[in-house]
């Protein structure tokens, strides 16, 4: 759902260019399958998260292009907020950690 | 239409029809436009995606309309069906009124609540006679035998009251839904296999002697949709499943506790898996969300 949301900050897409920036954005990591992609689409959108922005006929197939709400927008960016503080409890030196490096040096 | 199409059109039935018609030609754009140049076989990430999002549709999009009321005629839909599993073993001996117990789910799986009231009225009426030995109706020869799919003759080990508590149960819930006048969703038709499973009185797991016998099929049956119901309440956050859940777990611990002095350790851990699953559907709704997004 993170990177749906934030593949979808850049402006609207459709199915197929979601999938392709998840890709892009998480270098390779996260390629969910097409029904789990719609999957997640569906959910973020009954719960106002993302909207449908427009829909084109390709090839005589309906194509939904997906945008992110104002509410999606603070949920992604609160979601942000909450992993870089996580990350900053194990990626940042700790007072007492960076007194015995300094003590051992 | 190609091969790899014709094959992804194919999975694309795990999906309810409602939501094909409306999106199953945008799905099949993007598994189309992700495939490999002369790709023919679909990529079992993607079969299986489609299955698991296909099941995960069906559930949630029962979660639509009034919570109660849908949930009330589900529990409904599932004692009846278990009225009925109790007389098919019968069939030969009582063809008329297995006909109209047939009849009467029928009615209740297709939210036709007045027909479905009247019909079990009357099954009902004559059901509680033969468990009691009277003859309002017509004249049934006591005690009616089984066949194949039985081992005992019918209500051998029922008393009036137990009978009356299933059908009572239907009963008030097809009077509310009937005062409701908004007619229920159409059922199902699995909850016919659910009644022939439970009808079936093997295999046996429980002593011989017992009194009281509750059959492997019919508890396979019971966990079967009662794991539904879990998945259900669990992936729509939604309350109807455990009213329905509850509604069956009342109907099935009315029948253990008029049989209070003729229960087994077998039939306590029966009762428990009962009320375990019927808790889980309580519960899954209110589940807590792993993290904002949830």
């Amino acid at each position: 759902m993170y990177f749906v949301l934030t593949a979808l900050r850049g402006g609207p897409l459709h199915g197929h260019a979601i999938s392709k920036s998840i890709k892009e954005l998480s270098g390779g990591r996260v390629q969910p399958s097409v029904g789990t992609l719609y999957g997640i689409l569906e959910r973020l959108n009954e719960r106002g998260v993302i909207a449908v922005d427009r829909e084109e006929t390709v090839n005589g197939r309906n194509r939904r292009y997906f945008r992110i709400t104002d509410e999606g927008q603070s949920l992604v960016e609160a979601e942000a907020r909450r992993m870089q503080e996580a990350a900053s409890l194990v990626l940042r030196p700790t007072t007492f950690a960076s007194l015995v490096r300094r003590l051992t040096a | 239409m190609t091969t790899l199409e014709r094959r992804y059109r194919r999975l694309l039935l795990a999906y309810p029809r409602q939501y094909r018609v409306a999106h199953g030609d945008e799905l099949l754009d993007v598994l189309l436009e992700s495939a490999a140049p002369g790709q023919s076989t679909p990529v079992l990430r993607e079969v299986w995606g489609l299955l698991r999002g296909g099941v995960r549709t069906r559930i949630t999009h029962q979660a639509t309309g009034t919570a109660w009321a849908d949930g009330l005629h589900l529990g409904v839909t599932a004692v009846s069906a278990v009225n009925l599993a109790a007389l098919l073993p019968f069939t030969g001996s009582l063809p008329l009124w297995t006909l109209l117990s047939v009849l009467a789910l029928l009615a209740v799986m297709h939210g036709w609540t007045r027909t479905a009231f009247l019909l079990t009225l009357v099954i009902g009426v004559k059901a509680v006679s033969i468990a009691g030995g009277w003859q309002p109706l017509d004249l049934t020869l006591l005690p009616v035998y089984p066949s194949s799919l039985a081992d005992r003759p019918l209500f051998q080990s029922s008393s009036p009251l137990e009978v009356a508590v299933g059908y009572g149960v239907v009963l008030s819930g097809l009077a509310v839904l009937a005062w409701r006048r908004h007619r229920p969703r159409v059922r199902s038709w699995w909850w016919f296999v659910a009644a022939l499973a439970a009808a079936w009185a093997g295999p046996s797991w429980l002593p011989e002697d017992t009194l009281f016998p509750i059959s492997l099929s019919k508890m396979a049956a019971e966990v079967v949709a009662l794991g539904l119901a879990v998945a259900g309440a669990y992936l729509a956050r939604d309350p109807r499943w455990a009213l329905a859940s509850g509604i069956y777990l009342v109907v099935t611990s009315a029948d253990l506790g008029l049989h209070g002095d003729q229960l087994t350790r077998q039939h306590l851990a029966y009762w428990g898996v009962l009320v375990v699953l019927t808790l889980a559907t309580a519960f899954a709704p209110y589940r807590q969300r792993r993290h904002a997004l949830d």
